[in-house]
Parts: structure tokens; sequence; C-alpha cells
């Protein structure tokens, strides 16, 4: 047997290690909540956290914000994504493409606190005075629309800031796949007389698989997302289908929450819950990503 | 005693068998020739000899091949490598070290040398073997990555040779190589198997005829015909190595 | 006729695309200096090395958040880049192994795991019992967050190290570990550099993970490994939910340092490669 092998096999398990050991981590310590009260965690919006007498939490409310405020985030970045990747790659002159691709490349990796801080004092009063306050004045007949956006803390100003976070990611991997359509493909689109949009729309459903595993990795990364989510959410317990809604998401409940959350018995076993379902959430869906992102590359 | 021997050998990628059952024989001190055409698997052939092979994971082996008598596999990879050396198709010389390094590396890790002095002399000698000496004398501490490609392969060449192997096995050395750094390579080889082992593979009858003293034909991992060089090419006994000398097959 | 406006709506449409998905980074480019620059001009020397001032009273500084910030980084590169470089080479090495394949796909995994949940897995296994938040446990979950950027970056720039030079080291009767380390390393050396600076310029702006483990110091440099430590991210996230006016000005001036840091770091390497994996 190699020695070279066997001499790094512990340390490259390592890795393994700590993720298994994350797994039994959350598993365990939420053990407590689900002995006390089953599946209401997940499925009930309480959040009764009283040093005496009984504690009650559910989650529910968490849960709902993260999906809904990254199903936003998704449905403003694909368009733009996929019309970034395609502009970049068929339509910008050579001297541009690289100062833009680069560009993204830095908004993919900037801190995401500066994203926070940018939402919270700049981007938020900007949404709320010039987009939210107008539809609802004028439109508040739409549940959509319905809640009164007062500090414009809200599912909405959540989504787009995750949706501008998130695009560039995106739209890097979209990018990638579109530039590596084989020339024959695009040769043979146009000399069929096929105008840019039409021959576009056809390469484009060429990559459809690395689109959709664009689009799952960018919500997977949207429903992690933290520090950037909450300080612009609004941090209320709330489940209301009205964008300008305040509300909470899952990461954000529980950066929220765990400064106090020894005080109380079950409060800490509560948040290991939620942040279990997240585990797993973004478990799902990052690797229904990757293994469509890496079928349709190896093919 | 001959240099290298195989015994039945059955060399398979995969599900492809590439050799099928060749017994070859080298002597040593000459130059042998391995030729045929492309794909023929001439290279799998000789990296079957310093057990190189074994880099492949799909690679499998029947049969034996013998050094000197001992079968390969009986022997530590490591050791039939420095006594079997290696030159590539295209000059690989470590681009990140220094022309000294590159000449030293094999040496050092391989323990052949007691003292830094010991050591500037055998990479002084190799250097000077491979003809390389005087061009580079005054810069042994420059990249490798600085030389010229014909510069290059003569370092493969002057770093195999530290080792001072007992056999050294070309794989299409001057393939890529300009005219004149080729046949500079060709006059190295007529030098240097007066003192080993020299196993070249080619791809062209003309180098073959030129350098070596025994030629063997490969076709699709059968060994055709074996012998002396200017016996096989004045008088080939197979129609199909005819063929390949007259150049009707490529 | 209809087709034709279709095209034009089309090439509208991507252009703005590509606007918008730019725009921000120029505007929070923007806002950052904008707001930054004045606190820091205010604040002087003393916004860099002093520390935070009481509330609604003048600025003082960010000295030990940016204390933090180096030390978390440096200690978070000690302990996680031999594993994470390790583990790079193995899985570049065997690539067709069980562990060497899943071991991949776990490393991606990991690229894009929420790292609040990172946090809190530290500060479980290594707060709790110790009793206190610390520079190790903050340190340790950095460590967590960069192993898969720096693994994934070396096993990438080993393989495309030509297989040729392999070869020649091979026969040269070199055993594997040389043929690693001395030789497709140092050929390799500056995708690996490459991938270790992203991965210290990414954990250095990371908040999430430190929210539970490093627990933040505003007053104290440095008190020791198994002490609170401030880092500048935290110490945004802390300020930003306050409600005074002067630490939310303290704040920009932080995110103007943090944003400044970051990019000269990230761009040089940014501009020294073709491609990021981010």
């Amino acid at each position: 047997m190699d020695k070279f092998k066997i001499a790094l096999l512990p340390i490259a398990s390592t890795v393994f290690g700590i993720f298994i050991l994350m797994l039994v981590i959350y598993f365990s310590a939420s053990i407590p909540i689900f002995q006390k009260e089953g599946l209401a965690i997940y499925t009930t919006n309480v959040w009764n956290a009283v040093e005496e007498g009984e504690e009650f939490y559910g989650v529910l409310s968490a849960i709902y914000g993260s999906v809904y405020t990254s199903v936003i985030a998704i449905l403003i970045s694909l368009p733009l994504s996929i019309g970034f990747a395609v502009f970049v790659i068929d339509y910008t002159p050579k001297r541009l493409k690289e100062p833009l691709i680069i560009a993204t490349d830095i908004m993919a990796g900037l801190p995401t606190i500066l994203y926070g801080i940018w939402g919270a004092f700049v981007l938020v009063p900007l949404l709320r005075d010039y987009i939210m306050k107008p539809l609802y004045e004028h439109l508040s007949f739409i549940p959509l629309f319905s809640y009164p956006p007062i500090t414009g803390y809200s599912y909405f100003s959540a989504g787009v800031l995750l949706a501008i976070m998130v695009t560039p990611f995106a739209s890097s991997i979209i990018r990638e796949a579109y530039r590596m359509v084989p020339r024959v493909y695009r040769e043979g689109a146009y000399a069929l007389g096929l105008t840019r949009y039409e021959a576009t729309k056809i390469l484009l459903s060429y990559i459809k698989p690395a689109i959709l595993a664009g689009i799952l990795l960018a919500f997977g990364r949207a429903i992690g997302e933290t520090v950037a989510v909450s300080l612009v959410v609004g941090n209320t317990f709330n489940i209301h289908p009205s964008l300008f809604s305040p509300g909470y998401t899952i990461s954000s409940l529980i950066a929220n929450q765990f400064g106090n959350a020894f005080i109380y018995r079950y409060m800490p076993s509560a948040l290991f819950a939620s942040g279990l379902a997240l585990f797993i959430i973004g478990l799902i869906v990052n690797v229904s990503g990757l293994i469509i992102l890496g079928r349709w590359r190896y093919a | 005693m001959n240099a290298i021997e195989t015994v039945n050998l059955r060399i398979w990628y995969g599900d492809n068998e590439v050799i099928r059952g060749v017994n070859l024989v080298i002597p040593e001190k000459v130059c042998f020739a391995i030729m045929g055409p492309s794909g023929c698997g001439k290279s799998t052939l000789l990296r079957s000899f310093n057990r190189l092979l074994e880099l492949n994971e799909i690679a499998r082996i029947e049969g034996d091949v013998k050094l000197f008598g001992k079968s390969v596999y009986d022997m530590d990879p490591v050791e039939v490598r420095r006594r079997v050396g290696m030159v590539f198709q295209i000059p690989n010389p470590f681009p990140h070290m220094s022309i000294y390094d590159n000449v030293a590396l094999g040496v050092k890790y391989n323990k052949l040398v007691k003292s830094k002095k010991e050591l500037d002399e055998v990479v002084g000698w190799a250097l000077k073997k491979s003809a390389l000496w005087d061009e580079v004398k005054d810069r042994l501490k420059d990249k490798a990555s600085q030389l010229s490609g014909g510069q290059m392969q003569r370092l493969c060449i002057a770093r195999a040779l530290a080792l001072k192997p007992d056999v050294l096995l070309m794989d299409e050395p001057t393939a890529n190589l300009d005219p004149v750094s080729a046949s500079k390579v060709e006059e190295l080889i007529h030098e240097l198997k007066k003192d080993l082992t020299i196993v070249i593979v080619t791809h062209s009858p003309a180098q073959a005829s030129r350098v070596s003293d025994y030629v063997s034909f490969l076709y699709m991992g059968k060994l055709i015909e074996v012998g002396r060089t200017e016996e096989v090419f004045e008088n080939p006994k197979s129609e199909l190595t005819e063929k390949y000398l007259t150049g009707r097959m490529g | 006729m209809l087709r034709k406006l279709k095209e034009k709506i089309f090439l509208f449409s991507i252009a703005i695309a590509t606007f918008l998905t730019i725009l921000p980074l120029f505007h929070i480019l923007f806002s950052v200096f904008a707001n930054g620059l004045p606190v820091l001009m205010k604040g002087e020397i003393e916004f860099l090395t002093g520390k935070l001032a009481p509330p609604d009273d003048g600025l003082g500084g960010i000295g030990p958040a940016i204390i933090g910030t180096f030390l978390l980084t440096f200690l978070a590169s000690l302990i996680g880049l031999p594993i994470a470089v390790l583990t790079g080479v193995f899985s570049a090495e065997y690539p067709k192994s069980l562990i060497g394949k899943s071991t991949k796909t776990l490393l991606l995994i990991m690229m894009e795991f929420p790292t609040i949940l990172v946090g809190l897995f530290v500060m479980n296994i290594l707060v709790l019992p110790m009793g206190s938040y610390s520079a190790l446990a903050g340190a340790l979950a950095l460590a967590i967050v960069m192993m898969p950027y720096v693994a994934v970056y070396t096993e990438q720039a080993l393989r495309e190290v030509p297989f040729i030079y392999k070869e020649g080291a091979f026969a040269l009767g070199l055993r594997r570990s040389k043929v690693v380390f001395r030789i497709m390393m140092g050929m390799a050396r500056k995708g690996v550099i490459t991938g270790i600076l992203i991965g210290m310029a990414k954990v250095a702006g990371e908040t999430a993970p430190l929210l539970f483990t490093a627990g933040g110091s505003s007053r104290i440099y440095f008190a020791g490994l198994d002490k609170p430590i401030g880092a500048i991210p935290l110490l945004i996230y802390q300020l930003v939910q306050q409600p005074y006016e002067n630490y939310h000005q303290i704040a920009w001036g932080a995110s103007l340092i943090l944003m400044l840091i970051f990019l000269a770091i990230f761009i040089p390497i940014r501009l020294s490669i073709k491609e990021v994996r981010l």
C-alpha cells in the first residue's frame, strides 16, 4: 500500500470528521426541543420565552421568511444573471469583458457585512421611499403590497439585497456554461438566419441544466446568508404574504436570539433545531445543484 | 547477460489490450530501437521497463520484465528507476529549478553521493557527458526554463545520466526538437552506447537506421520482427516490416 | 417587423441586466467611501489605534477590532492551512479513490455551507465547555470556513501541472512524497498561494462565524487566546444595531477600513489569475 496515501489519509479525513461531527452536534442539541414539542418546533409560530413556566417555541416564521426571501432573491437574480452572462459573452468588446468579470468576482467575495451596512442605511430607505411607499399607497388592496412600510425593513428589502449579493455568483456559473457552448452550435444557429435574440434563446436552452444548477446554488447561498439579511429583514415573528412585512429568517433568528438564549432552558435547543433545519435545507439544495452541475459538465 | 528481457508481456489499458504477448530481448551496451506506426504501443512498452506504467491506474500487466536477469517486480520500483533512466518526448526539466538542481535532484534523493563536492563532480560529469557543459557552465544557477528546446533535452539526458543508469530509455527524444538539436542528440547516442544500453522508441525508420545497432518492429501490440539493423533494413522478413520501412504505412 | 422589435428589446434588456448587476458594487463602494472617509478624517490615527468611545460621545477608535481581525486571520490560517493544503494534495493525487472523490464533493458542499452554522457548531464544542468566548474559538470557526477554499484551489493547481513532469520526477527514482512536495507543489505554487490568499481575504471579512465564538471586544486589544477578541466585521455588525449616531459613524469608518483591506488583498490576486472560484 502506498505509504504516502496512508500518511495523508487521517488529514484528508479531517474534513469528513468535521462535517459528521457538525451533523451529530446539531442533531443531539436539538433533541431536547424535539422531545418537548415534537415537530411543533417547525410548524408553529410562537416564541414564548419565559423564565418561569412553560416555554414554547415554534420557528415557522423563520422558515417561512428564509424561503420567502430566498425565492424573491432568485426571482430577481435569474433574469439578471442570464442577461449579464449573455451580454458579457456575446456583446461586450474584449477590453470590457475582463473588468466586468472582475467586478462580479469582487462582488461575490465582498465581506457580507458591507452589504449589510449598505443595505440597512442606504438601500432600505431608498426602497422604502421610492418603491414600497408608492406601491402601498396605490395598490395596497393586492396582498403582496398590503403591509404598511414604515421602516422599510421587510422581506422585500431582504430579497432585493440577497438578489444583489447572489447574482454575481449565479451569473459566473451560467457565464462559464454559456461560454463553453461549442462553436458549432453558435454558428449553426446563425447560419439558419436567426436573429441574435432567437439564437440566444436556443443556446440558453442548451445550457438549461447549468442555469438550473446556478439558481439552486444561488438559492442555497441566499438561504444561508446571515448578517446582511438580519440587518434589513426586520427581525419580527411574522408570517405575512406581503412583501413589505418585516419577518425573520432562520439565520437571522439564530443571530438575533442566541445572545441571550442561555438564560432559558429550551431556547438554545430550539435555535439548534432551526439551525438543523437550515443545515438540511441547505444540504439538499446545494447537493442537488452540485449534482446537476457535475453531470452537465461531464456530458 | 541481456539488459532487458520481456517474457510474454501483455499490457491492458482498461479493456484495451495494447501489448499482446511480446517477447523481446535487448542485449547489453547497444542501441536498440523500437519502431512502429503511431498508437502501436511503443511508448507503453517502454514504460513497462522502468515500472512507470504503474502511475496509470487503468494499466494492467501480465507476464514479466527482467532487468539483467532479475524480474523488475522483485525489485523496489525506486531501485528500478535508478538503474533505468528515461528521457521523454517533450523535454521536461523542472522549470522552477535551476540547471544545477535539475541534474542534482535524482542524485541527492537516491543518496548516491556523500558530499557537496562529490555532487558538484557528478553534475559536471553528467553535463559534460550530455554535451551541455560548455553552454551552461557559467550559469548553472539559472532556471531551467531559460534554456532552448534542444538544450532542455540535453539537460534531461544529463539528469538521467547523473544516476549512472545501466539502461537509458528514450521515448521519441527528438520528436520535438529542431534538426540541429536532433542531430546533436543522435551524436550523443553514438557516444553513450559504449557505456550503457540505450532503448530508443522512434517513429522515424530513418532515425532508427542512423543510430541503432538492433531494431524491432512493433505493430498493433505485437512484435513483428527484430534483428540487427542492417539486416532488417536490407532484408525485412515480414511484409509488414517492409511496408513500414518503405513508407507505405504511417 | 415584430422580429426586429423583439431583437431591440432583447438587447436593451440584457444591457439593463448587466447594468443592474454591476451598479450595486459601485454604489456600495461609493457609499462606504462617502460615509466612512469623513469619519476617518475626523478620527485620524486615533481611529485606527484607539478604543471604542462611549455612546453618543465621539469616535475613539477601532484598534482592538483591527488587531483582532489580523490575529484571528493569522490563527485561523495556522490551524486551517496545513489541513487544507494536505487535503487538496490528497484529492489531487488520488482522484479515483473513494475518499478522494467524496472529499472533493464534500469540499464543494462545505464551500456553500451557511457560515452561521459553523459558528454555532464551534460555540457548542468550544465556547460552552470553556465557559467564555475566545480567540481560539473564533479562529477555529474561521479555519473551518477557510479550509474548503484553500483545499479546492490547491487540488486544482496540482491537477494543472502537466503529467509529463510527474513522470519525469518518478523516472528519476523519486518517491511519491518528494514528487508531490518538491516537484509538483513547486510548479503549482502560484495557484496554491492564490488559494491561500483568497481564503485569508474571505475569512478576514466574515462575521457570522464569529458571532458566538469570538465574542467581540471593543476596549481590550488582546486578552489571551482563551478570552474574547474583537474583529472588524463583528464590530460593524454590533454598532449598526445600536441606536447611537456616533456608533453608526464609527461603523461606516470601520467599513471603509475593512473594504480597503479586502480590496488590497483581493484585487492584486484577482488580476494575476484568470478565474476565481468563490
